[in-house]
């Protein structure tokens, strides 16, 4: 916890200290249509921790820290960076997780993004927006264990207000290709099979969200994301879907968004001795939590 | 490591507890006096609506009259009726927006005063330049963002109440007040 403690405290004092301002995200993972103003900056930090895979220990943070800015009215561009911080033990999955493995936060790797706007959901009464993003990745988020990824990710966000946008729904679909390579691990157990072989992996997402604010400031949500994993040799690998609560607060400086997310049902390929048969557990964990906050300036 | 441990990136979550910054521009009085300068008094006449009447209301406008009382004056010279003084409230990004709008006899604009604004884009809401595209509409203008009222990036969902709301008060003048 040493390894963590310091480094997430530095941030929340950062992040408590900066003057803030934001544009704003209602959930923790589907995303709106809107997109900032020419001009303006947003600044933004999230963590998701994504815990137990049904034996052993396992809890992973990721730790997201973007900047936006509002190239036109309808066009932004993003960076980021991403940490990953794991500690995994008492659970072998053979070809994904090759043991123990404990650090605190470290750079995993780094993102540009695009995104542009069609139509406005308060102008145009149904928003629609396509996102781009590139990644390069050096660690599995996974096992902890070291890996070159090259990653790009489409995907198109929906959005429509209702009650004056007191209610806001979204909803998202998208695709990820990767190019994986992961690095060779010495010692691994007696018959671990751990490929370095250069591989390729297609996901597809798709998700919806309802936000209503409850109070001025306050919204509650709720949100529901599907994704499939495919690959060339067996198709549709994995599937898992997701759900759970967001709440959201967002302020005339600053926004915050909390979201609990758990796996409801999960398919495919299961590691031996998996208990949970009706979850993924291979990549994926049975809980996530995903903590957001964003300044604009 | 335990679950609890974890527990130290939800620090910026208290931060939330801390309650947004408001800032209201202008009082009753002063939104009065900007808004229509020639009147010596202003009487209070608030409307109460019931359900029937508020069917009405959005039926005709298009949005929900949200509240079952809307503030009115009676903006008055010499015993004369000057225009209607009507203080509403339609909702921002975050927080409700409190404006005013000055409503002449025969039903148009006279002019738009924002007194409450929160959000983190489109103060130039608040800026004479927008809000002057709103004196003079009548029930007949479209009430369209970038038709007849150009839109603030940024603030598009606050313009767009506005704008409703704008016209939501001159239905509320046409069946309510027109004859008062």
């Amino acid at each position: 916890m040493t390894l963590l403690r310091k480094p997430l405290l530095a941030v929340a004092a950062l992040a408590l200290s900066l003057p803030a301002l934001a544009d704003e995200n209602l959930f923790g993972y589907v995303r709106g249509a809107e997109v900032l103003p020419k001009g303006a900056s947003e600044a933004y930090q999230w963590f998701t921790q994504r815990s137990d895979k049904g034996a052993g220990t396992y809890r992973a943070l990721d730790s997201k820290t973007e900047f936006e800015y509002g190239v036109t009215d309808r066009f932004q561009v993003s960076a980021e960076l991403n940490m990953l911080s794991i500690n995994t033990s008492g659970l072998l999955i053979d070809g994904y997780l090759p043991g123990d493995k404990k650090y605190g936060l470290r750079l995993q790797g780094f993102e540009v993004g695009f995104k542009y706007n069609f139509l406005s959901p308060a102008k145009d009464d149904f928003g629609l927006s396509a996102t781009t993003s590139l990644e390069y990745g050096m660690l599995d988020v996974h096992s902890g264990q070291k890996k070159t990824e090259y990653e790009i990710e489409s995907q198109l966000q929906a959005q429509k207000y209702f009650m004056e946008g007191q209610l806001t729904w979204v909803g998202n679909v998208g695709v990820r290709a990767a190019y994986e390579k992961r690095k060779a691990i010495a010692n691994l157990p007696d018959g671990f099979d751990w490929p370095t072989d250069p591989e390729m992996e297609i996901n597809l997402k798709i998700g919806t969200g309802l936000s209503y604010r409850f109070a001025p400031n306050w919204y509650i949500g709720a949100e529901v994301m599907r994704e499939s994993e495919y690959e060339t040799e067996v198709g549709l690998e994995r599937w898992s879907t997701f759900a759970g609560p967001s709440l959201h607060y967002g302020g005339d400086k600053w926004w915050a968004t909390l979201t609990y997310f758990k796996q409801l049902r999960g398919g495919g390929e299961m590691y031996a001795g998996q208990t949970d048969t009706n979850l993924h557990l291979i990549e994926k964990t049975k809980n996530e939590v995903r903590l957001k906050v964003g300044y604009n300036f | 490591m335990s679950t609890r441990d974890w527990s130290v990136f939800l620090l910026p979550v208290a931060a939330i507890a801390a309650p947004a910054h408001a800032v209201d521009y202008l009082t009753v009085a002063q939104a009065q006096v900007l808004l229509v300068p020639g009147a010596k008094s202003f009487v209070e006449q608030p409307l109460k609506l019931n359900d029937e009447q508020r069917e009405r209301i959005k039926a005709a406008s298009g949005v929900r009259q949200r509240w079952d009382e809307q503030k009115v004056w009676r903006a008055e010279r010499d015993g004369a009726l000057q225009a209607w003084f009507i203080v509403d409230e339609v909702i921002g990004k975050h927080e409700f927006i409190t404006y005013a709008a000055a409503i002449s006899p025969d039903g148009h604009v006279l002019g738009v005063e924002i007194m409450s604004y929160r959000e983190t884009h489109g103060g130039q809401i608040r800026e004479a330049e927008w809000r002057k595209k709103l004196v003079g509409k009548t029930l007949a203008d479209p009430f369209k963002l970038d038709e007849d009222v150009p839109n603030i990036s940024g603030a598009t969902l606050s313009c767009r109440n506005v704008l409703d709301g704008v016209k939501r008060l001159l239905v509320v003048h046409k069946l309510f007040l027109s004859r008062a």
